[in-house]
């Protein structure tokens, strides 16, 4: 046998032996974390913007529901002021002031409906009216029994005056016994020929 | 399942992928360590790092070029000349041509009587005593059993480099068992 031949037979004796040894099994173990360890690497970028697109989402939702809240508060306030603004009767005391005892005249402009509106209450009959109504319950306007059969008027105007409880008898309204003595801030809507439509206490 | 595939698995995260592809190229990596260092712990590291590097530096794998167990026996080729390097003297892998044949010649004679266990510990002795880069040719060609296009793959030199290195290689395993036998009989 020659020194080559007898050479590749013992290499690939070695060969064999050499290719029975096996990887370790201690480093697939290692390999395997490494991978999943790679997963948890690119995961986290991933959850970053999830939850950085979640908290938009979330301001965002909170800035539509601050805004519908505002636009509810400035419909509801615009409500309230056309209310307010529609109704002259109430708006007149305001610019009135309240705390002044003196008697102040307000020239209104003429307002049909207004009119109209009294004039309706005045069609209404009195003694149905008058018995339910009491000097401290006048917090609106009522039509006056004395104003019965009176003209419609083209110009009205609030008329502050101070009067005891016991004067509103004179106008047709009935008054407590313990109120007559009383003293009282009332205003009256007062036609352009100077006699009163309405009356209302304010204090 | 491919290379290919189990290596976009890898990528994605899969272990088992990665279980599989350590399973069919395991084994070479740790032995070309093992076999180019005689340090266990060495090749232990080495080929942790070479799988590492499989998630890593999976782009810079082209399965057009080459197969996926040369390209990573490349990888491990090169962590394991950065290893010696810095530890021991530089191991040259480059062939020493001045001392390649019959530094130590033997008288030539017949080998008849030599024992077979004693001739596969010389020639084994004889191939840790070769130039790491003659060593590393026979450890892939003669007894990983490689084509020579693959250890020129994983080399990075021509084919016919591989195939004159190991000639050469062969040559001195050669004349050292012809001067074992040659001692044994002249024994006898």
């Amino acid at each position: 046998m020659s020194t080559e031949r007898e050479l590749e037979e013992i290499l690939a004796e070695i060969g064999l032996e050499h290719r029975a040894i096996g990887a370790p099994d201690k480093l697939e173990s290692v390999l395997c974390a490494a991978t999943a360890a790679r997963i948890s690497v690119k995961a986290a970028p991933r959850m970053r913007l999830a939850f950085t697109l979640a908290a938009v989402v979330i301001l965002l939702a909170a800035l539509a529901g601050v805004a519908v809240l505002w636009q509810t508060h400035i419909g509801h306030s615009s409500q309230i002021q056309q209310a307010r603004s529609a109704s002259p009767v109430q708006r007149t005391p305001q610019a009135i002031d309240p705390l002044t005892n003196r008697t102040q005249t307000h020239n209104l402009p003429a307002k049909p409906a207004q009119v109209r509106n009294i004039q309706k209450h005045d069609a209404t009959p009195r003694h149905a009216l008058l018995p339910h109504r009491t000097w401290n319950s006048l917090d609106e306007f009522v039509p006056l029994p004395a104003s019965e059969g009176l003209p419609t008027a083209a110009e009205l105007r609030v008329v502050r005056i101070k009067l005891r409880g016991s004067d509103l008898q004179q106008y047709g309204l009935q008054t407590p016994a313990d109120a007559a003595g009383q003293t009282m801030l009332a205003e009256f809507v007062v036609g352009e020929d100077g006699l009163p439509r309405a009356i209302r206490i304010v204090r | 399942m491919t290379d290919e595939q189990l290596h976009r698995a890898a990528l994605g995260g899969s272990s088992d992928a990665m279980a599989v592809l350590y399973s069919r190229h395991g084994g070479l990596i740790y032995r070309f360590t093992l076999q180019m260092s005689r340090d266990e712990t060495i090749a232990e590291e080495i080929t942790q790092e070479v799988f590492l590097a499989l998630l890593t530096q999976l782009d810079r794998f082209d399965a057009e070029r080459g197969s996926l167990s040369t390209w990573l026996c490349g990888i491990a080729r090169r962590q394991l000349l950065k290893r010696l390097n810095r530890s021991d003297p530089p191991a040259s892998f480059d062939v020493d041509e001045e001392n390649q044949e019959q530094a130590s010649c033997p008288s030539d004679g017949p080998a008849e009587t030599l024992l077979r266990h004693e001739a596969v510990r010389l020639v084994h002795d004889g191939m840790n005593q070769l130039p790491p880069a003659l060593r590393e040719v026979v450890i892939l060609c003669a007894l990983e059993e490689m084509s020579y296009e693959q250890a020129a793959q994983v080399l990075l030199v021509p084919v016919g480099t591989v195939r004159s290195r190991l000639h050469r290689a062969k040559a001195r395993l050669a004349v050292l068992l012809r001067g074992e036998m040659a001692n044994t009989e002249r024994k006898r």
